[in-house]
């Protein structure tokens, strides 16, 4: 807890030294952090594979965009709704793709991710089709307030997400809940043989992750302004998945270092060459091979391992 | 009334009959057991019992409660628990965690999501207890996968107890164990089922197992109940000995 206040409050001064494109790419990295969070939920504690998670991402995007686009809902109450929406499409979602294990549920998820994808670009009343919805507003609110209008505030805003979220997950994989979970992970079959309903709770934590995934889809499209179909494509769930694996799956902190490391690199790679994502492959099967624990593993490795809770 | 009851229980893949119309009976408080050679159906007949696969004619009924179609995991919920053939565990978590998730089932709140301390305290409690009826306590820390083969089969048991369970299912507790692990495995089952207030079904195929441990036992031969009774009884029976035990009795 001690940790989290003092990231908390280092991240909250950030906007008095760093100069405004750096805080772009920072409220970037956060939203990214949210969204690579939200995956490891179904990855790192019920080994759940979703090779679809930009679903998540888009529908909230998409849902956030409609809101700020014909209604007058806050900007923040638009954010939570999107994400409440996402969560509760998943469930469906969920329902369908946990008939199958292994392989076949990640082949599930990428096929619903690449059918919301398709769906984005002939629903041109919802989705502006191959356009996207373009000129997204923030809305002013609540209470009269601009606040989370302006540059500095959306960031604030984008923070309350994540570290509301990284609550919300936290407390949720040391819970009851996530104890279950892990038996999932580690033996499913016994899990049943003990008397949970496994599939119940893998239909509960993709809805978790989903939520957490629609709110950072939801922050995205007022940040960027726009949302178009590659909120949805494959490109990003394959991303998203990469940079829970860099950062160090089943740890949620682990993640949210593997998105901005992830967006770090991009970064700089692409000041040289329009190939960074091929620069970036090598790094990834570096760390497979070398560091399967990720980002944070590497910085806690040497130390005694915690118990995972 | 019986606890667990059987009624013309059949089994078909294909044409292959694995268990044909087997009706039988487990009384509260005995320790039967399913005996047969190889290919007799035991597997099959325990898969029936637990809900791993449906039947495909006949009835099983637990405490008078048809749950033929009930799914695994409502049968545990009723109080079934069960060990493996082959042992099943959480291998990285420590004896104590595997124990507790196991005692968690039985709570009404084992799904919550936020908090409940109260729910692993109490799990944690009734896990411990189980590891201290079968020796275990001094390695509750230790991650499960890294426990000896005989203490593992012994911790997949104190799992299911830590459930509390009416009737405990075991498929060949001794399947994979040194001579000298089955000996002390037979011993520390032996005492806990001495101790009484279990209800045990065992299917096991070591003789020397079964005579040790069971009171009751039914023989099985091509899918078919060829005897049912006291073990003395049992061994007697002529068809039996022709059929399964051979030059044992």
């Amino acid at each position: 807890m001690r940790t989290t206040l003092a990231v908390a409050a280092l991240l909250a001064l950030m906007p008095l030294g760093l100069p405004p494109y750096a805080m772009t790419l920072l409220t970037e990295a956060l939203i990214m952090g949210l969204f690579a969070m939200s995956l490891d939920l179904m990855v790192g504690y019920a080994r759940l594979i979703s090779f679809g998670h930009a679903a998540a991402y888009g529908l909230g995007a998409y849902t956030c965009g409609n809101i700020l686009l014909h209604t007058d809902i806050p900007l923040p109450f638009a954010v939570l709704l999107s994400g409440l929406f996402s969560g509760t499409v998943s469930i469906g979602v969920a329902w369908v793709c946990t008939q199958a294990t292994g392989v076949s549920f990640s082949m599930l998820t990428l096929a619903f991710a690449q059918l919301l994808y398709a769906v984005a670009f002939k629903w041109t009343d919802a989705t502006g089709a191959s356009d996207g919805l373009a000129g997204i507003p923030r809305r002013p609110g609540p209470f009269g307030t601009t606040f989370f209008a302006s540059k500095i505030g959306f960031y604030y805003l984008t923070m309350a997400c994540l570290f509301g979220g990284f609550l919300f997950a936290r407390a949720l994989v040391r819970s009851p809940f996530g104890a279950v979970l892990r038996g999932i992970r580690e033996n499913e079959a016994k899990t049943l043989s003990l008397g949970y309903n496994t599939r119940l709770y893998k239909i509960a934590v993709v809805a978790a992750s989903y939520m957490l995934g629609g709110m950072a889809g939801a922050l995205y499209a007022p940040f960027a302004g726009f949302a178009n179909t590659e909120l949805l494509f494959w490109l990003l769930s394959g991303q998203v998945l990469i940079m829970v694996i860099v950062g160090g799956t089943g740890t949620l902190v682990g993640p949210i270092l593997g998105a901005a490391f992830f967006l770090f690199v991009q970064q700089q790679l692409s000041i040289y060459t329009d190939s960074w994502a091929l620069f970036f492959g090598v790094i990834f099967i570096g760390f497979v091979l070398f560091a399967p624990q990720g980002i944070l593993g590497l910085a806690r490795r040497g130390r005694p391992t915690e118990q995972h809770r | 009334m019986s606890l667990l009851e059987l009624r013309n229980l059949t089994k078909r893949y294909g044409g292959i009959v694995a268990v044909n119309g087997v009706s039988m009976t487990v009384e509260p408080g005995e320790v039967r057991a399913v005996i047969g050679p190889n290919g007799a159906g035991k597997t099959s007949l325990f898969h029936l019992i637990t809900g791993v696969v449906k039947a495909t004619e006949g009835e099983v009924l637990f405490d008078g409660q048809r749950v033929t179609a009930m799914p695994a995991f409502g049968r545990c919920q009723l109080g079934m628990s069960r060990t493996f053939q082959i042992t099943a565990l959480f291998p990285e978590m420590s004896a104590r965690e595997n124990t507790s998730l196991a005692a968690q089932a039985r709570d009404k709140q084992r799904w919550l999501p936020l908090g409940g301390q109260a729910v692993f305290a109490e799990a944690a409690r009734r896990g411990d207890a189980a590891l201290e009826r079968l020796g275990l306590t001094h390695v509750a820390h230790r991650p499960a996968g890294l426990l000896s083969h005989g203490d593992q089969r012994l911790l997949e048991v104190a799992m299911a107890l830590a459930q509390q369970p009416r009737l405990l299912l075991m498929d060949e507790p001794t399947q994979g164990l040194s001579v000298e692990e089955t000996a002390q495995a037979v011993e520390v089952l032996g005492s806990l089922f001495a101790a009484g207030g279990l209800t045990v079904l065992l299917v096991e195929h070591d003789m020397e197992v079964v005579f040790r441990l069971a009171t009751k036992m039914t023989v099985l031969h091509r899918g078919t109940v060829i005897a049912d009774g006291q073990p003395d009884a049992v061994k007697a029976d002529p068809a039996v000995q022709d059929a399964y035990l051979g030059g044992y009795a």
